[in-house]
């Protein structure tokens, strides 16, 4: 299985025109990150295609971030999936990663995969394995219709579920901050469950401005289930109807954050 | 700011409950005319009933949002 990527691997590990690979091993029944260094453990590759989303994807990009820190000078290989490709792209807008020290090499998600996820776009640019399907998205419009007091009820016992284990932070491709507003003590009350409602939420929400890729892991990680996708989605549709910025899809394109824009109408 | 407004719509709470101005210290009698119009704004508005007790979550917009 995957034999084109494993022999891309190969060849670009022996030829060391990359240090490391990043991607998955199957261990033991679950998958788990694992940085390839030598061709002859490639063959213990897996691309994850479990029936649930938690054994198929983890947040690559992230690991791949620190990596690049701690080894400068050195360059990577990682196996990206099209939310994966949107998170490097939207790291290095944000300068966070060097995309020179970067090899991607791609997979292009199964129909069941890109349905599981509901993902807009379950391809990246150029991939070796799985063919193009057509993207689903389905975006809240829904919620429109809601009357304002229907979704204040629904968001508020949402919100209460939540147990502040901070995972949807933890495993958030685009959280690199070195220091986090929600460990802060001037926004977030130490040692208090649930957390304050709703500043831990929005202030997390207004902090995916410009980053959010809408890859889904933290809804997939979160204990509560709490609706987190939901929330960010709007906060890129609110972004793209207001600047016109899609985070992901151009590396070169920094966030309405770090631009001078004409003000939207009407603020 | 306008991100903000946007997403406190969103999640029920009225826009017009939060307000953005630039007033210069030598502006005094500008500072009391924003304060006073904006309480009188969220006077009228009346209370967020933020901590009142809910009922448990509604299934149908939790399917809404999936």
């Amino acid at each position: 299985m995957y034999d084109s990527i494993k022999e891309r691997v190969k060849e670009l590990l022996s030829t060391g025109e990359i240090n490391g690979f990043l991607a998955l091993k199957n261990e033991n029944g679950h998958i788990k990150p694992h940085l390839y260094v030598s061709p002859d453990e490639i063959d213990q590759l897996s691309i994850g295609d479990g029936e649930i989303a938690g054994d198929t994807r983890y947040p690559l990009a992230k690991i791949l971030t620190v990596l690049l820190q701690n080894h400068s000078g050195e360059r990577f290989g990682i196996l990206v999936r099209g939310c994966d490709q949107r998170a490097l792209k939207a790291l290095t807008a944000w300068n966070q990663i060097d995309s020179e020290r970067v090899v991607s090499i791609g997979v292009a998600c199964s129909e069941e995969r890109a349905q599981a996820c509901a993902c807009a776009l379950p391809y990246p640019d150029e991939w070796l394995e799985g063919e193009q399907v057509e993207p689903k998205d389905p975006r809240p419009v829904e919620w429109e219709e809601k009357s304002p007091q229907q979704r204040l009820q629904f968001w508020r016992a949402e919100f209460e579920k939540c147990i502040k284990c901070y995972g949807c932070r933890n495993i958030c491709p685009m959280c690199f901050c070195k220091e986090c507003s929600l460990e802060s003590e001037d926004v977030v009350t130490k040692g208090e469950i649930p957390p304050d409602l709703p500043m831990f939420h929005l202030v997390r929400a207004l902090h995916m401005i410009g980053r959010c890729v809408d890859c889904g892991l933290c809804e997939e990680a979160c204990p509560a289930s709490i609706p987190l996708r939901a929330l960010y989605k709007k906060v890129n549709n609110i972004v793209e109807t207001r600047f016109q910025f899609r985070s992901g899809i151009d590396q070169t394109e920094q966030s309405p954050l770090h631009k001078i824009v004409e003000p939207p109408a009407a603020i | 700011m306008a991100v903000l407004k946007d997403l406190l719509e969103f999640i029920g709470i009225e826009g017009e409950r939060l307000n953005l101005v630039w007033v210069s210290s030598a502006e005094g009698p500008r500072f009391a005319k924003e304060i006073t119009a904006f309480t009188e704004k969220i006077r009228a508005l009346g209370p967020l009933n933020w901590n009142y007790q809910w009922a448990v979550p509604n299934s149908e917009l939790r399917a809404a949002a999936k």
